[in-house]
């Protein structure tokens, strides 16, 4: 190893540490929100050096091989502009949901494990955006949701339990897969390190037909994480159970992660293989070639199946969840014009971009959902629409807080999610694709329909009994001045995401960096 | 000629100033407010009115002001005034100016002024930038805050259903129709980008690169990629979303919700022009060199129908407001249907019917504020002879019916004899059912006619019982009086006209407006003049009149007919969309029902058939082979222990009762061990026997909670049961089968064997490097020991799970009292006991949430 990139593992050690010490401050409850808060403002800070340094850096790359054995014998952390952009998304919606939380729950219920367990699923997400190694993955997986298991549980009401019930099993089912899979790769390929995996892959020197159904086998996993249809089933409930902020974490960045695991695994990593395809439907002889109609098809599932829910649901929180059905089709929709399209091409390189804006914008505009939902729990005592009205009349700043929010979903410029929408849309239209675009289309139209149900319930109408959060508000309408300062000033954050596009379909680079280390 | 860059930045960025401002001004000087955001509309109308000069002699291929916004992506803040800009940006500060004086006493004591005013400047500004912006993207930018802000603005009454209702169908129909419009615009950017002549761009005017200065290239393109059609129809579909046309004219009647001065100001003078606006803009682009080119089949066909059907629902209206929502819609048709049409004319009508549209139908909406809140009725059958009290805006109302009327010489005469004239020269030319073309705009006209002179009589004939109006304020009286000035100013040009005189300012102007969307400059400036010879369009005029005088006795029939066919569901478009709505709620509810019915088996069944059908189609796409096991030797031990396991695991979906299923697993597991020991693999032996042994008396400790008996299985479900098994037992199969075959060169667990010191002659180096020398501790802790932090981490975690869990046992059960609804309480108390799983497993047990979706449609 030639530099110590210690850089790249400190947000990881940030939260592991502040999980720890947040635990053993059990018992001083001012005290350990104080910890709490401080381990989130530095986590964000090394969020922020790890950027700067992968930004800084000739190559774009960082890698810190772990105990100093290094890849493929030993765990390495990498750290390029694609995991980078993921960990800025993680530690915005992280830091906000956390300052929330602590105006928001029961101080005394939450000193029970409530910290130690947030800054755990901080650990899980950001172990899993930062290794280099698949069975790491897996690992990491596990921490970040048995962290969200207990979360999602928290209040340990009877609709809270079956929720959680019904998440657990579901992900420990994903789990069992994924170990599967992940097994049954090494059992091919000969190696657990990803780029060494996508490197054999490159020379051919493993066989690569069994490759496909392991890897198709891995993808159900990364699709129940990000809540794709099929794999929703858990989302509607689990949001409902989860208090505000966690919710706004599970929707805005757990999630994403699964979006970035496909993004990584797939684009980077096994795409390397090729292979004759023989199905109807499915031509070429990549592994994304399969993946391209998968990923449509489930973009079809979801987009739908979230935009029809979403319209009708009787509660914010039941809404927003079925929305975040629909928006995750809208991030997978680029992805699956992206496998399809030649690789490393300019259009797959557009379409990871329009997919990875539209995970920014997501992350942003639903976790300050989630966390308006929140408000409205507090301040009124349910988020039933039936109960709610007014609200716009009784506190104006939370009302611009939500409106901006909803725009930004919805796609009204120049608001972030307006470049999110004009990205996928450009993206149907460079792959001259009718039904991509079709579908963004009748996507978008859902959008506008729940969202305006959802204001005219809870802002318009005679208000209702309203007790005031400032405190709450206030972070909220810091998100809100995020998603216009975002839109605004998209250069940066479009040079950002190209940048991460660019890592993702850049193979011979990550391979090179990583294993250049033990060269 | 540029116009100033200074001027045009500070009248785009002044009314959104304002619109931030408004809320502390409200609070300084209370209602007068009205006369601050005059203000800023005064300025920023002075600031255009600077640049008269520039606009007047703007150059489509330079004239453009660039400030780079995303250059990424190639998005600029391109600004561009031209004849065409210029006069929706007057209409906008103008008639702007107009609105906030009347709006000083229309909304003298309403509710929500400080928002009002805010958003009513925001939009000024938002208006103001689609006039000025030339590139697509920042033209969209200003486009959907327009429909944004008049959502804000319908709402208004935000406590009436009817205000929300019309707000989000509105809002649905603009914004849906923006984003089409949107994918148009990347049509375009794209096909520049793929053109050898052009470059990637979204500017559509005013740079050397831009589209419009390259119209020909950027047509032949569109034409190569097959997208001319696509990209004209989905602007077209943006467009009459936004300016109402059939059959997205539902919005405009609804939105009449909103304050009469926002009436005025969005949904007659300005915001609904944006269609407009964007189809004459457009037209110099999309517009071929042609008779009658797709553009016309298109476009002044869904003019000239929309102009037709909503001036025939503008007579069914029984309200004021309602008729000139109509009638709005149905000049803008009128407009659309000029722009459409491919010859001189066709500009000429667009150009000249902008302006006097916005002219008369502003006066009107202000008069019937007037009305509705001197009389107190918008009934136009508890209305009449209201001269009488209203003289005034009885004279108003006279000259602006008479030119909405079309009647000369008053203003709208003028330009609706110029589509008579481009739709006769285009019948002329082409005959056959080109002639319908003249004769729709006859037949439509003939109705405008008809309500214009109904909403003329409001002020004339009997004046109903118990009637009384009070005088208007000044505030409201002035400003449709100047507009009523300026509508017979105009009207007496084509006077002046006939007499060979020229009208000052009108003519120049118009004639560069058309300019903005003519395929070639006018050589003659714009005149107008009432015809003093009998050419075929003024005796579509005359017959236009005709027909109305001899039809308006029967006008209360003709109302009552349209009435009975509005009725009609058929017919109703307005009938789609409440129904496209409500089916859209009954699947909503549908889908929470059926697919999220809280009944886990099915969505562990759902997952897992969906892994399987995945794993396995991978394999199949592949081809996968199986590896051949020839002379493989399987010793009698293993045979036996396998045959046992595998009888075990049927023993165990036969067994009779829970302890005996879970002993009778152990034996499976205890097979299991036996397997691993046969293999030379004590470690896993080992671990699999504690797991088993703890998994045991784990079980036997809860199996006591559990219910004994679940009910009898129904056939159907064992069999899908049955069938989900096997298919995840092959996936598994499979997947163990392909990877052991596997034999990868090189294994990364080769190099542990290899450098482990057994046998001796390998040496110490793991030994060494490790301090360990057994291969899977040493991994286990040093190699990977970063995963071993993740897995205690789990452990960890774990624990806290339980401690929580039994932490929040009492807690939480207050936190749910204090929080969640009190209906999930009913039902959850309601619920089984045994919880969760027993509910599952039964399958009739809806979800607690499955009965919440059940109530709501609204």
């Amino acid at each position: 190893m030639s530099h110590p990139a210690h850089v790249v593992v400190a947000p990881l050690l940030v939260a592991l540490l502040t999980a720890v010490t947040t635990l053993l401050a059990r018992s001083f409850p001012r005290l350990q929100r104080g910890l709490s808060v401080l381990g989130g403002v530095g986590y964000a800070a090394a969020v922020a050096a790890l950027a700067a340094a992968v930004t800084g850096d000739a190559d774009g790359y960082i890698v810190y091989a772990l105990s100093g054995w290094d890849a493929p014998f030993g765990i390495v952390l990498v750290a390029d502009a694609l995991s980078a952009f993921f960990l800025i998304i993680a530690a915005i919606v992280g830091v906000a949901a956390l300052v929330f939380s602590v105006g928001y729950l029961d101080r005394e219920t939450a000193a029970l494990s409530y910290h130690s367990l947030f800054h755990f699923m901080l650990v899980g997400v950001t172990g899993a955006l930062l290794t280099g190694d698949l069975f790491n993955l897996f690992v990491w997986f596990e921490v970040m949701l048995m962290a969200s298991y207990v979360l999602v549980v928290y209040y340990s009401g009877p609709e809270h339990t079956r929720a959680a019930l019904h998440y657990t099993v579901l992900n420990l089912l994903g789990g069992a897969v994924m170990l599967l899979a992940v097994g049954g790769l090494y059992a091919v390929t000969g190696t657990l390190n990803m780029a060494d995996m996508a490197h054999r892959l490159a020379e051919g020197a493993v066989d690569p037909a069994p490759v496909l159904g392991l890897s198709a086998l891995l993808f159900t996993v990364f699709a129940l994480k990000a809540g794709i249809v099929p794999f929703q089933f858990w989302v509607p409930d689990a949001y409902r159970a989860a208090p505000a902020p966690v919710t706004a974490v599970l929707a805005g960045v757990v999630k994403k992660v699964g979006i970035y695991a496909i993004v990584r695994v797939y684009f980077t990593v096994l795409s390397a293989g090729e292979v004759a395809l023989d199905l109807p439907f499915v031509a070429g002889d990549s592994y994304l070639a399969f993946f391209g109609p998968v990923m449509f098809a489930m973009a079809v599932g979801s987009i739908l199946l979230g935009g029809v829910g979403a319209v009708n649901q009787p509660d914010m929180d039941g809404l927003l969840a079925y929305s975040s059905i629909g928006q995750i089709g809208f991030i997978v929709l680029p992805l699956a014009v992206a496998a399809t399209a030649p690789y490393g091409g300019s259009l797959m390189t557009f379409a990871i971009t329009a997919a990875l804006v539209y995970s920014l914008n997501h992350g942003l505009a639903k976790g300050l959902l989630f966390l308006s939902s929140g408000v409205t729990r507090r301040a009124v005592g349910s988020t039933d629409f039936a109960d709610l009205g007014g609200l716009s009349e009784r506190d104006p700043a939370f009302a611009g807080a939500f409106f901006l929010g909803v725009l930004a979903l919805i796609g009204i410029p120049p608001l972030s999610g307006f470049f999110g929408k004009f990205l996928v849309f450009d993206t149907g239209v460079r792959a001259g694709s009718t039904p991509v675009l079709a579908l963004a289309l009748v996507g978008a139209v859902f959008t506008v329909a729940y969202f305006s149900r959802a204001w005219n319930r809870t802002f318009w109408g005679d208000p209702v009994e309203y007790d005031p959060q400032p405190r709450l508000v206030a972070v909220l309408a810091v998100l809100a001045v995020g998603l216009v300062v975002v839109g605004v000033g998209f250069e940066p954050v479009v040079a950002g995401a190209e940048a991460a596009a660019e890592a993702a379909v850049n193979r011979s680079g990550y391979v090179d960096a990583v294993l250049e280390v033990g060269a | 000629m540029q116009p100033s860059p200074v001027a045009l930045l500070v009248a785009l960025a002044l009314p959104f100033l304002g619109a931030a401002a408004a809320p502390l001004v409200y609070r300084l000087v209370g209602e007068r407010t009205a006369y601050f955001a005059a203000a800023v509309a005064a300025v920023t109308f002075l600031l255009l009115a600077g640049e008269y000069g520039a606009a007047l002699a703007a150059d489509p291929a330079s004239s453009g002001l660039t400030y780079r916004w995303v250059p990424t992506l190639g998005v600029s803040l391109t600004l561009y005034l031209d004849g065409l800009a210029l006069l929706v940006g007057f209409l906008a500060s103008g008639v702007g100016v107009l609105v906030f004086t009347y709006s000083g006493g229309y909304m003298h004591g309403e509710p929500g002024q400080a928002k009002y005013y805010a958003t009513l400047l925001a939009f000024m500004g938002s208006m103001v930038g689609v006039a000025l912006a030339a590139d697509l993207v920042a033209l969209f930018v200003f486009w959907e805050l327009t429909s944004v802000t008049s959502f804000v603005l319908i709402g208004h009454y935000q406590r009436s259903d009817s205000g929300r209702y019309a707000a989000r169908k509105s809002m649905l129909i603009t914004v849906a129709g923006g984003l089409f419009m949107l994918v148009g615009f990347l049509m375009l950017a794209f096909v520049s980008g793929q053109s050898a002549e052009l470059a990637r761009t979204f500017t559509l005017v005013g740079t050397p690169e831009s589209l419009i200065a390259n119209a020909e290239a950027v047509r032949t393109a569109l034409e190569a990629n097959g997208l001319l059609v696509p990209a004209i129809a989905l602007v077209a579909i943006g467009a009459m979303a936004k300016s109402a046309q059939v059959p997205f004219h539902i919005w405009l009647p609804n939105a009449m919700e909103a304050p009469t001065p926002v009436s005025a100001f969005l949904h007659s003078a300005t915001m609904v022009k944006a269609g407009v606006y964007l189809v004459g803009r457009t037209r110099p682009l999309l517009l071929p060199e042609a008779a009658v080119p797709e553009w016309t089949l298109l476009v002044a066909t869904v003019g000239l129908v929309s102009m037709t059907i909503t001036a025939i629902l503008a007579v069914g209206a029984t309200d004021i407001k309602e008729l000139l929502a109509y009638s709005t819609a149905s000049h803008l048709g009128l407009i659309i249907a000029g722009y459409g049409l491919a010859n001189e004319f066709g500009a000429e009508t667009g150009a000249f019917h902008i302006l006097n549209h916005a002219v008369f139908k502003a006066a009107l909406f202000m008069v019937a504020g007037i009305i509705a809140h001197e009389a107190g009725t918008r009934y136009i059958h508890d209305l009449g002879g209201l001269r009488r009290d209203l003289p005034i805006t009885a004279g108003i109302t006279a000259i602006a019916t008479l030119g909405m009327a079309g009647v000369p010489p008053f203003n709208g005469f003028y330009s609706k004899e110029l589509l008579f004239e481009a739709t006769y020269e285009v019948a002329a030319h082409e005959g056959g059912l080109f002639w319908l073309f003249p004769a729709v705009a006859v037949f439509g006209s003939v109705f405008t006619f008809l309500y214009s002179v109904r909403f003329l009589m409001l002020f004339f004939g009997e004046r109903p019982e118990g009637l009384h109006a009070h005088r208007p304020p000044l505030p409201m009286l002035a400003p449709p009086l100047l507009l009523a000035g300026i509508a017979a100013f105009i009207g007496l040009g084509g006077v002046a006209g006939a007499f060979g005189a020229e009208v000052p300012l009108v003519g120049g102007f118009l004639a560069a407006v058309v300019n903005s969307s003519a395929l070639h400059a006018l050589d003659h400036g714009f005149v107008y003049a009432v015809p003093t010879k009998l050419s075929p369009y003024f005796v579509m005029s005359l017959l236009t009149i005709g027909l109305g005088t001899v039809a308006y006795p029967f006008y209360d029939r003709l109302h009552h007919a349209v009435r009975r066919a509005r009725a009609l569901p058929a017919t109703s478009p307005n009938w789609y969309y409440d129904r496209s709505l409500s089916v859209t709620n009954g699947l909503s509810v549908a889908t929470g029902r059926v697919v999220h019915n809280g009944v886990f088996r099915r969505y562990a069944y759902t997952v897992l058939a969906a892994i399987c059908a995945l794993a396995l189609g991978g394999y199949a796409a592949a081809s996968v082979t199986f590896p051949g096991f020839e002379g493989l030797a399987v010793s009698v031990p293993l045979v036996v222990v396998l045959v046992t396991a595998v009888l075990g695991a049927v023993a165990v979906s036969r067994a009779p009762s829970h302890v005996a299923g879970v002993l009778t697993l152990s034996i499976l597991g205890l097979m299991v061990a036996i397997f691993f020991v046969l293999s030379d693999a004590p470690d896993l032996a080992l671990t699999q026997l504690v797991i088993e042994t703890l998994v045991l008396v784990i079980f036997l400790l809860v199996l006591d909670k559990l219910p004994s008996w679940y009910g009898d299985l129904a056939g159907g479900r064992v069999a899908a049961d049955a069938g989900l098994a096997t298919a995840v037992g092959a996936t598994v199969f499979v997947t163990v089968l392909v990877t052991t075959g596997a034999s990868p060169p090189e294994p990364i667990a080769g190099f542990f064997v290899e450098t482990a010191p057994v046998p001796e002659e390998h040496g110490l180096w793991i030994l060494e490097q490790g301090g360990g020398s057994n291969i899977v501790n040493v991994v286990l802790v040093d190699f990977r020991a970063f995963d071993t932090l993740g897995e205690i981490s789990v452990v960890a975690m774990a624990a806290l799970s339980v401690l929580t869990l039994i932490g929040m046992r009492g807690r939480g059960e207050a936190e749910t009292n204090t929080v969640a609804e009190p209906e999930i309480e009913a039902v959850a108390d309601g619920a089984v006991p045994g919880g969760p799983e027993h509910a599952d497993e039964s399958g009739t047990t809806p979800g607690s949430r499955g009965d919440a979706d059940g109530g709501e449609t609204a």
